[in-house]
């Protein structure tokens, strides 16, 4: 663990994003604590402020500080897009390595299926479910998870494929090796550095859907201080305040850039033979 | 390219599309929604909702209603819109129209500015403008498409007052404000597409500039401009093709958000008022549009491919 | 003689790196004049392939040169760069490694060939094309205008080289560098260009440099030879001079490592005969599934068959070398052999039957090893070289039997390694290093016969000597069996009893090593063994 957070920190990549997700995580676990006010408390006299000494990033139209709902908002936006992508990746790889495993005729029907299904984009997708399920934010990171579920099998089984071809496999299955072994001792450990980063990766994109999302109302909903509801709330006021819609834009736009980055840097750090 | 390829190709969209319809008729049909409480209202008297029904064929088993859908959409017939009561299939394909038109402007001009930053900044590899192309890319590919909006909206058209913010002008009826009114939906549905796609041609010519062949042609005395046009973009941009095609999926995802933002009535907006109105007719057309425009994308990708790369032997 | 072409004089090399300058080429004094042919041998990191890059001038900005190297008197440390493109491909040229990869997949051979013409002989596109078919016919390709218009997926290895070696004599260059063109060919083909060399060589006096790890070869065709070793040429001198008395200690060492079919590692009496200890009876391997869609359209069965009742045994404690080109079915056998591929036909072991993968149990798995080429792909990259080694002694051990960290040590010891290798990843390793890894793990059950599948094939000549040494070592001490599969004839015919022939998935001969010499053999084996170089005079 130490070794791979020394190599992360010598690519520029890797040290960035590990400190823009560090001060996320940080804003994600003692934010609230840290917020000046009450998130949701409203001041008549205080709205549309712009940034100030009292109010850092100003105030919205209730007079509530954006600062604070924005460190609130931190766990509903962050940890709903690791969770949804931690499921996706899981129902994903189970899918991937159950296709690469059977091989042959059933490995091609299952491939098909996952294709088509990633020919309808995921936000569609996403869109549909929430749909079905009703306007929520679990609903929506359920939502999230079942559309980078094929995506995720996807990769999970052409890494599980390029490993089950290494002679090192061939070796274990050789030496009679239990299957167990193979795939939980050889095949495992090298299929889950690549898997790890793409999941890194897709948590950008989960951040930017669930947004988008409650954005088009049907995540969370008000009053949640959920970054994408704040800036779909803050439409109707971008001409009194451009700073209640840019603060979080910029937040979910950080994040993601923050995830994208540690991805990359995970990338380079993960791989041994570097 | 073999015609069995070919074949097996067309075989496959066929899978793909029925799968498609599968899930997005077992997804809408299990909406815990009447249709028929729906087109009558929550007043109706229970013998007009059994006509309605029967007539609507809601008493029929899942599959049956599945395969009396498919045969209609076959036939290019979607159903009524239960919010308006006219045929879903023309007001969807009309949509379709202007939204093709935004995405057609949206990859062309992703391909007028991707492929020539990803060719900098590979030949100008780890200098100050491949620094910036990079950091860009990151940041592109990092706004969602409704960030993207708020900010050109706020820039170009709140604060410099240049374009408007919303609406649609046909092209046909005026094409100066037409074109002015899709400027911005344009730029925020490509700019993701310009940073992912000048990504993939930086790290596909850098690899090619790394090759063997890539030193043999310089060791031929050739310059590095022969070498890069003649011998590494060839190579390079094959791969982008496969590439363009796949981010269709992400281009009709962000058709979806732009169109609602700048109250653009294409296929994608039109889809958002019929989830919210839980007009299941209109729905399942959208939905189905869209992932067979997607298939059909991918499909185009893999015959210009297999036509353009004479190494892969289809069979 | 008349002064050089190419004259090298006091080079050195050296690359910046953070950690400061690694050296890469020391004080190379080397001169090749008219019609020489300078024979430069070393292994891999000697420094050899980057000696070409700096003659071509294609060093990366890390690069801190000194001394000259200078073409007919013009140095070339001072020629600018667009003098430098003008030189490439005219008045030098440059045959690469492996034709395969030094081709562009997206152009015909013909447009390669003519836009050297038309960038330095001014020709037009079309005189060009004219004269490229010219050249390819020159080269012994049969159909040269054909060949043009081919893309190289559609050539064989041996034409595409043909169309390089054209490519670097289209503009009657002054001085061509050969840099290993042989290496990635097979055995057959790679006669058939070393002919096609000499040829063009004798015919236009050209100097030529070329660049090998193979001394054998370079005795047969080089007039002078450099060994060099650490970026340092350590002696050079005329062929015959250099292989009778090597006067340098590396050189010696190198001279020494090359295998020669007379000097017989193992004892020529094959073991007593009695019970063979394996016996494969009609084993037929079948590649490939029926495509669905082929089927629909009635084309015919494109499986791709790998074995074709293929029949041989293994004596107890018996050297079995297997050889043939790629893709003859080698490794094919060994994989059906210990279960990697389904097989049609019988095994026997130690007398019982084996039909199919059910049938191979814990016992024969314990009593049949393989061991395969890249140990960088059979060695789990993320396993640590104890638990690499642990798993076949707890899978084999007679209970009770010791697994710890002194069993390890003791297996790592018997294939000349440190014990304390044991908490190293294989990345940590060198290559050869790494494939006595690899035998130690086959070894630890204490097999009854070993698979080798061309184990030393990705290794230099003298790691591949040692690495052999070791194995007839641990033959002699445990009277194991060796099915020894491998290209190179030269070294199967001095550890091998006896030698199977395998062509296209048949085996065609299967005779005592002796015979190889002087007994009837099938036309493809006589053939392979006319394409084998003989090393030059044994050294002492």
């Amino acid at each position: 663990m130490i070794e791979i957070l020394k190599r992360m920190l010598r690519s520029p990549q890797g040290a960035l994003g590990l400190v823009i997700v560090g001060l996320i995580l940080l804003a994600v676990i003692v934010g609230p604590w840290f917020a000046p006010y009450d998130p949701e408390k409203m001041a008549p006299l205080m709205r549309y402020k712009p940034p100030s000494a009292q109010f850092w990033l100003g105030t919205d139209q209730y007079g509530r500080d954006i600062l604070s709902r924005l460190l609130h908002g931190a766990r509903a936006t962050v940890v709903m897009a690791v969770i949804a992508t931690a499921l996706g990746t899981l129902v994903g790889a189970v899918v991937g390595t159950i296709s690469a495993f059977l091989g042959g005729r059933s490995d091609e029907a299952i491939m098909r299926t996952v294709d088509a299904i990633m020919s309808i984009p995921s936000l569609l997708l996403a869109l549909l479910i929430v749909n079905l399920l009703g306007k929520s934010s679990v609903n929506a990171l359920l939502a999230i998870a079942l559309a980078f579920a094929p995506g995720m099998a996807r990769v999970t089984r052409s890494v599980a494929l390029a490993v089950r071809k290494q002679d090192y496999v061939n070796a274990a299955i050789a030496r009679g090796e239990s299957a167990a072994y193979i795939v939980g001792r050889e095949m495992l450990p090298n299929v889950v550095a690549p898997i790890v980063v793409e999941m890194t990766i897709r948590v950008a994109f989960a951040v930017m859907l669930f947004a988008t999302l409650s954005f088009l109302g049907l995540g969370a909903q008000p009053p949640a201080s959920e970054w994408g509801l704040m800036v779909a709330e803050a439409r109707r006021f971008m001409h009194l305040s451009p700073w209640m819609i840019l603060w979080p834009s910029l937040a979910v736009a950080l994040v993601a850039i923050g995830f994208n980055l540690l991805g990359d840097g995970l990338r380079d750090a993960l791989n041994p033979r570097s | 390219m073999s015609p069995a390829y070919i074949l097996k190709r067309i075989l496959l969209i066929g899978y793909t599309l029925l799968v498609v319809s599968l899930i997005v008729f077992a997804i809408t049909q299990i909406l815990p929604a009447d249709a028929a409480v729906m087109m009558l209202g929550e007043n109706a008297t229970p013998d007009a909702l059994a006509a309605l029904r029967v007539k609507m064929g809601l008493n029929d088993s899942i599959w049956l209603q599945y395969l009396h859908w498919l045969a209609g959409v076959l036939h290019g017939d979607f159903g009524l819109s239960m919010r308006t009561g006219q045929p879903v299939a023309p007001a969807m394909f009309e949509a379709l129209g202007r939204s093709l038109l935004l995405a057609l402007f949206s990859i062309v001009l992703m391909l007028v500015l991707a492929i020539p930053l990803g060719i900098i900044a590979a030949v100008r590899r780890g200098r100050a403008v491949d620094l910036g192309v990079s950091f860009l890319s990151y940041v592109g590919v990092s706004l969602p498409e409704f960030v993207t909006a708020t900010l050109v909206v706020l820039v170009l058209a709140d604060w410099l007052q240049w374009l408007p913010a919303t609406g649609y002008v046909p092209l046909t009826e005026d094409p100066l404000r037409g074109l002015r009114h899709l400027v911005l939906p344009v730029l925020t549905v490509s700019l993701i597409l310009i940073a992912h796609v000048s990504r993939m041609v930086r790290s596909e010519l850098v690899d090619v500039l790394h090759s063997d062949y890539i030193r043999a042609a310089r060791l031929k005395g050739l310059s590095k401009r022969q070498v890069l046009f003649k011998h590494a973009l060839r190579n390079a941009l094959l791969p982008t093709i496969t590439i363009v095609a796949l981010d269709v999926g992400y281009l009709l995802g962000g058709v979806i958000v732009v169109e609602e933002i700048f109250a653009l009535p294409g296929i994608g907006r039109q889809l958002i008022v019929a989830i919210q109105a839980r007009d299941l007719p209109s729905i399942q057309a959208g939905a189905l549009i869209l992932a067979t425009t997607y298939a059909v994308a991918n499909f185009l990708a893999d015959i210009a491919y297999a036509w353009l790369d004479r190494r892969i032997q289809y069979d | 003689m008349a002064t050089p072409i190419l004259d090298i004089a006091g080079y050195g090399l050296d690359y910046a790196t953070p950690a400061g300058f690694t050296r890469a080429l020391d004080d190379v004094t080397l001169s090749i004049a008219r019609g020489e042919v300078l024979g430069l041998v070393g292994e891999s990191g000697s420094g050899k392939t980057s000696l070409a890059w700096a003659i071509m001038r294609h060093l990366p900005k890390s690069a801190r040169e000194a001394g000259a190297i200078r073409l007919t008197g013009q140095d070339l440390l001072k020629t600018s760069e667009a003098e430098i493109e003008a030189i490439r491909g005219k008045r030098i040229g440059m045959v690469f490694q492996d034709p395969s990869t030094s081709l562009n997949p997206t152009l015909s051979l013909g447009t390669q060939l003519a836009e050297v013409l038309v960038r330095h002989r001014g020709l037009t596109r079309k005189q060009a094309w004219a004269e490229g078919e010219e050249r390819l016919a020159h080269v012994g390709l049969k159909v040269p205008g054909q060949m043009m218009r081919r893309y190289p997926h559609e050539a064989s290895g041996g034409e595409k080289q043909r169309v390089v070696i054209a490519t670097a004599f289209a503009c009657q260059p002054e001085c061509i560098i050969f840099d290993e063109p042989t290496t990635a060919l097979d055995v057959i083909t790679a006669r058939q260009i070393l002919d096609l060399f000499k040829e063009l060589q004798a015919e236009t006096g050209v100097a030529s440099l070329y660049i090998s790890h193979d001394l054998a070869l370079v005795s047969q065709i080089a007039t002078k030879v450099a060994v060099i070793h650490r970026g340092k040429i350590v002696e050079q001198g005329a062929v015959a001079e250099v292989f009778a008395r090597p006067r340098d200690a590396y050189t010696q060492k190198l001279l020494a490592a090359v295998p020669r079919p007379d000097h017989r590692l193992v004892d020529t009496a094959a073991p007593a005969a009695g019970k063979p200890l394996v016996e494969v009876e009609k084993v037929s391997v079948h590649y490939g599934r029926k495509p669905f869609l082929g089927r629909l359209l009635g084309r015919a069965n494109t499986q791709f068959t790998g074995n074709r009742e293929v029949s041989l045994c293994v004596m107890p404690g018996e050297i079995l070398g297997i050889v043939g080109e790629s893709g003859s079915g080698k490794s094919t056998l060994a994989k059906a052999m210990t279960g990697l591929n389904r097989f049609e036909g019988e095994i026997r072991f130690a007398g019982r039957r084996i039909a199919g993968l059910g049938d191979m149990d814990r016992a024969y798995r314990r009593d049949v090893q393989i061991i395969f080429q890249h140990p960088d792909s059979s060695l789990n990259p993320r396993q640590r070289i104890r638990e690499i080694l642990s798993r076949p002694l707890e899978l084999y051990g007679e209970p009770g039997a010791r697994k710890d960290a002194a069993a390890i040590g003791e297996l790592l010891e018997q294939v000349r390694l440190p014990a304390s290798f044991a908490e190293r990843y294989p990345h940590q390793l060198s290559g050869g290093e790494k494939q006595r890894v690899a035998i130690a793990r086959a070894f630890a059950s204490k097999p009854k016969l070993v698979i080798c599948d061309e184990i030393t094939s990705a290794l230099d000549v003298s790691v591949q000597a040692s690495v052999v040494e070791l194995l007839v070592d641990l033959q002699k001490r445990f009277g194991t069996a060796y099915l020894f599969i491998t290209h190179d004839l030269n070294l199967v015919r001095q550890i091998a009893h006896r030698v199977a022939v395998m062509y296209r998935g048949d085996l065609v001969d299967l005779v005592d090593v002796a015979a190889l010499t002087d007994g009837t053999l099938h036309p493809y084996t006589r053939s392979l063994l006319d394409a084998v170089p003989a090393p030059a005079a044994a050294a002492a």
